[in-house]
């Protein structure tokens, strides 16, 4: 049982005022007891020396009557039980036990005076009995004596009821003192405590009170500091609040209170039967906007674009920021799709002002992916996905539309979805494969290396190109577990080919940006040691999303990747910014022309001042340079023209499986060399 | 005739004129009664106090009643004649004989006479006065009392003790007497023979224990006497109104309170049987 300090406190007081009541009236019944039985036997003593004065004379004259009525006189006092004058011979003469009660008086009776002596014998073992004796005399001649008990039953009677009395005055006492220090003990302490408990409960619950200060004392200190806690506790909680709910740049709701603030509306329109629209906002080229004027111009434009937003829509809208560029709007009460259109068309509007940063003026634009409800879906999660489908179908579109999400949308969503689901089954089911796509030395064609390609063979669907289910597995995080398969079975691959006693070259993985935050340099140390594979022999190609990042963890994680001795590709270069800042920035061991600007070599004189470009930048920076899609021997020609160090491309193979690459190996290390070497391992 | 109506006329006016005087003397007059100290000086007055006013109402005299401290101060009393009436033991009536005349006997118990008698303890072995010879023998009252002390002796010596024979004790009372010989303070005691049925006895000791040794010759009671120079019709209304009492409720009521049963008459020869024992113990002495 657990008890209260009220109840703790009341039962020590009652223990302690039991205890000390208890022990006082022990005290007092013991000193009452002794003091009684004194009294009665100087009661005694007085009766016994009075007869003992008086029947001397009686005694001389034979007077036995006399003597009678002196012991029965002296038997009917109170407390006597019998009073009996014997002689100097001890023969009793005159015997009383009128005051003895019925038994007694009938045990003395029987035996009568003759006996009295030997039955008062018997009755002064009695531990009730005072037996007292004083001796008769007369002009020094000794007559007799007076016997004479008493009983010390009214003393055990009178301590009986004083101990009843006693034990009631003790109860009363120990109720009523009790009671009044629990009283006293509830308004000083137990009230201000059980304040307090309810105050901590208030701000437990979010419910900042006050506990009203009224003493001085130790309870009025312990009440100032908890109402200081509660609104430290307070400015705390709203700052949190602030902090979980409200974008800080902007000043916006965020992602949370977006989704809270739809979970409410959704409520309130089942409830009502109601509309409203989700408006997924993405701002276009932003990443341009933040490379180009910096991110403190790009934290301007989103506070800007926020504050548009606002305006631009009623009061009973919501705009939020769900990260980065995205913004979210929430429009309850909607009426028709015209309603839901004449809003896009003034956020879009509002957006599509011309800005002043950094002394230039821009204009912006944004995408916008619109859901209703309940006719685009009836949860959170769905609106959102839906709103962004069509977001991500608006920007793919035009830049600057607004697109409903469409039943067609929605088809190809569940789509992508079914899609999600079985890659994640994909590596279990044996349905992802490595082909490698061989890189030769571009001025010998000797074997170099290869491009580790993921293929997905869908039980279904057939093959699946990687540019689908690469950006699906990136979204559900999947890349993560598929990346580090094909890190593995590339590492594993190399090491069975080595232990072969094949030479399979440097081979170049795509990893991807996700990966990046992972501790891929760790994870790549296990492997490297695993399979006992010399890090120089292992490529890294990644693409300008990577850098475009700038986290300073992917900084860190590049230079530790280096650190180990891997090479590090960047993959594509030229499709994107192809920022010269990066390469600066960015240490890499390898740049990869992409197909695009190969196609076009030596015919367009587009496409070669490109490549030219590139080239001179590599040397100027002192990277390898490797010339994807090389198809045609004038490719070829140009590139060796230009001192491109390494070819890739079906001129020379096109990806192999595992096993064709392994023949291909093996042709390499025949001597076979270039477009001979893949014709021997595809045959 | 005429002398003889003279005659009688005359003498019927001398008696009328002596019963008118009588009677006026008789008011004027007034009488002590005298009770012996057998109880003590508050409890005769309480007892005997319905009784005197009885006699002051029958005899149209003050009745005075004279209680004495003790035995001695009652002799002395009776010796200079100070009582009119007196109630007292067979022993002092016949010792002041000469100067009172017994009129009266106390009836007690509804008994007229009563006897000395000796009590022994059953356990003591003792059938014969003769084995009473250097016993201790404890007499009720003094030498004086008739029943206690002088018929017992009587007893004793007719049985052929001396009164050097045995050891005589005297307890204040008979009752005393007896209940001391129960304690087996004396192997005999002296006492009345209605004694030992009395309440105080009873409550007092377990008179199954005694046993009568000898038994006197029964005595007139406890006697009423007069002034022998009372006028005979005043000692005779006096005796009438005694005797009378038990004849009415009022008188049953005094009676009572001296805890008699009843008076009756008596004259001096009745108590002969008690001056032959007095005579033979006060010889013995």
């Amino acid at each position: 049982m657990r008890l209260g300090l009220g109840s703790k406190f009341a039962l020590t007081v009652l223990v302690i005022l039991v205890a000390t009541m208890s022990a006082n009236t022990f005290y007092f019944l013991r000193t009452s007891a002794q003091s009684q039985e004194q009294q009665l036997i100087d009661r005694g003593r007085a009766l016994g020396r009075l007869i003992s004065l008086v029947s001397p004379e009686a005694i001389l004259g034979y007077d036995y009557l006399l003597l009678n009525d002196y012991t029965r006189e002296v038997a009917l006092q109170r407390d006597v039980v019998y009073a009996v004058i014997v002689t100097a011979e001890g023969a009793p003469i005159s015997a009383s036990m009128e005051g003895a009660g019925p038994g007694l008086r009938q045990r003395l009776r029987a035996a009568g005076t003759s006996h009295i002596l030997e039955a008062l014998e018997q009755v002064r073992r009695d531990p009730d009995l005072i037996g007292l004796e004083f001796p008769i005399a007369h002009n020094g001649a000794h007559l007799g004596r007076f016997l004479v008990g008493l009983s010390r039953e009214s003393v055990r009677k009178e301590l009986r009821m004083q101990l009843m009395i006693q034990a009631m005055i003790v109860v009363a006492i120990v109720l009523f003192l009790s009671g009044a220090i629990y009283a006293v003990f509830r308004f000083n302490v137990l009230s201000p405590v059980r304040k307090l408990i309810a105050a901590s409960r208030h701000v437990a619950r979010g419910e900042y009170v006050t506990v009203d200060v009224k003493s001085s004392d130790e309870f009025g200190l312990l009440a100032r500091a908890f109402n200081a806690m509660a609104a430290e506790v307070k400015e705390e909680q709203a700052k949190l609040h602030r902090q979980a709910n409200f974008d800080t740049l902007t000043g916006l709701p965020n992602r949370m209170m977006a989704f809270d603030r739809i979970t409410q509306e959704i409520r309130r329109a089942q409830r009502t039967h109601g509309r409203f629209a989700v408006y997924f906002i993405d701002l276009d080229n932003f990443k341009h906007v933040n490379d180009s004027l910096g991110h403190a111009a790009g934290d301007e434009l989103l506070v800007t674009i926020g504050r548009r937003l606002q305006t631009a829509l009623r009061a009973s809208d919501t705009v939020a920021r769900l990260g980065g560029d995205e913004f979210l709007v929430l429009a309850p009460e909607i009426t028709d799709e015209l309603q839901v259109q004449g809003i896009a068309d003034r956020l879009l509007a509002a957006v599509a002002e011309p800005i002043e940063l950094s002394g230039r003026r821009i204009v912006a634009h944004c995408s916008v992916g619109i859901a209703l409800f309940p006719d685009s879906g009836d949860s959170v999660e769905t609106l959102m996905v839906n709103a962004d489908e069509a977001m991500y179908q608006a920007k793919s579109a035009q830049h600057g539309t607004a697109i409903f999400f469409t039943e067609e949308m929605n088809v190809r969503l569940r789509e992508r979805m079914r899609l999600e689901q079985d890659l994640e089954k994909a590596i279990e089911r044996g349905e992802l494969a490595l082909h490698f796509q061989p890189i030769v030395v571009a001025t010998t064609e000797a074997h170099h290396g290869a491009e580790v390609l993921l293929r997905w063979q869908h039980p279904e669907r057939g093959f699946v190109e990687p540019s689908i289910f690469v950006p699906l597995a990136e979204a559900s995080g999947e890349i993560l577990k598929i990346g580090d398969w094909v890190l593995e079975q590339a590492c594993r691959l190399w090491a069975s080919w080595r232990a072969a006693g094949i030479d399979a070259g440097v081979l170049a993985v795509n990893v991807s940006r996700v990966q990046f935050r992972k501790r891929l340099s760790v994870r790549l140390a296990e492997l490297l040691a695993q399979y006992d594979m010399p890090a120089r022999m292992l490529e890294l190609e990644i693409t300008e999303s990577v850098v475009l990042d700038d986290h300073v963890e992917v900084v860190e994680e590049l230079a530790r990747l280096r650190g180990m001795g891997i090479r590090l590709s960047l993959d594509d270069f030229g499709t994107g910014y192809s920022s010269l800042s990066y390469l600066k920035r960015f240490r890499f061991d390898v740049l990869k022309i992409d197909r695009s600007f190969v196609a076009g070599v030596p015919d367009s004189p587009d496409d070669v001042s490109v490549v030219n470009a590139i080239f001179a930048m590599a040397r100027g920076l002192d990277l390898k340079v490797v010339a994807e899609g090389v198809e045609r021997r004038s490719q070829l020609d140009f590139i060796r023209a230009h001192r491109c160090d390494f070819a890739q491309g079906w001129l020379f193979s096109k990806a192999l499986d595992e096993a064709s690459y392994k023949t291909y190996l093996e042709g390499a290390k025949a001597g076979l060399r270039g477009s001979r070497l893949a014709k021997e391992a595809n045959a | 005739m005429s002398i003889r109506l003279f005659l009688m006329g005359l003498i019927f006016l001398s008696s009328a004129r002596l019963i008118f005087l009588s009677s006026a003397q008789a008011a004027d007059q007034t009488l002590t009664l005298g009770v012996f100290p057998r109880f003590s000086a508050s409890d005769t007055t309480k007892r005997y106090s319905p009784l005197a006013e009885h006699l002051a109402t029958r005899l149209g005299v003050q009745i005075t009643l004279s209680t004495s401290r003790d035995f001695q101060s009652f002799w002395r009393a009776l010796m200079e004649l100070r009582y009119d009436i007196v109630q007292y033991n067979q022993y002092h009536y016949i010792r002041s004989s000469r100067n009172y005349q017994v009129i009266a006997h106390n009836k007690e118990f509804g008994k007229s006479t009563i006897a000395g008698v000796l009590y022994v303890r059953k356990d003591s072995g003792i059938t014969d006065l003769k084995q009473l010879k250097g016993a201790r023998v404890l007499f009720g009252g003094g030498e004086d009392a008739m029943i206690s002390y002088i018929a017992p002796m009587y007893m004793l010596l007719q049985a052929g003790l001396s009164k050097h024979d045995f050891q005589s004790q005297f307890a204040v009372t008979p009752m005393n007497s007896v209940i001391g010989v129960y304690h087996r303070q004396a192997e005999a005691a002296g006492s009345g023979d209605m004694v030992i049925d009395q309440p105080a006895i009873k409550n007092a000791i377990n008179p199954e224990e005694l046993t009568v040794l000898a038994v006197s010759e029964q005595v007139l009671h406890l006697p009423w006497a007069v002034r022998r120079t009372m006028p005979a019709q005043l000692r005779e209304a006096i005796q009438a109104a005694l005797v009378d009492l038990e004849n009415s409720e009022s008188g049953r009521e005094v009676l009572k309170a001296a805890l008699l049963s009843g008076i009756g008459k008596a004259q001096d020869r009745d108590y002969d049987a008690a001056r032959k024992m007095v005579r033979a113990v006060l010889n013995a002495h």
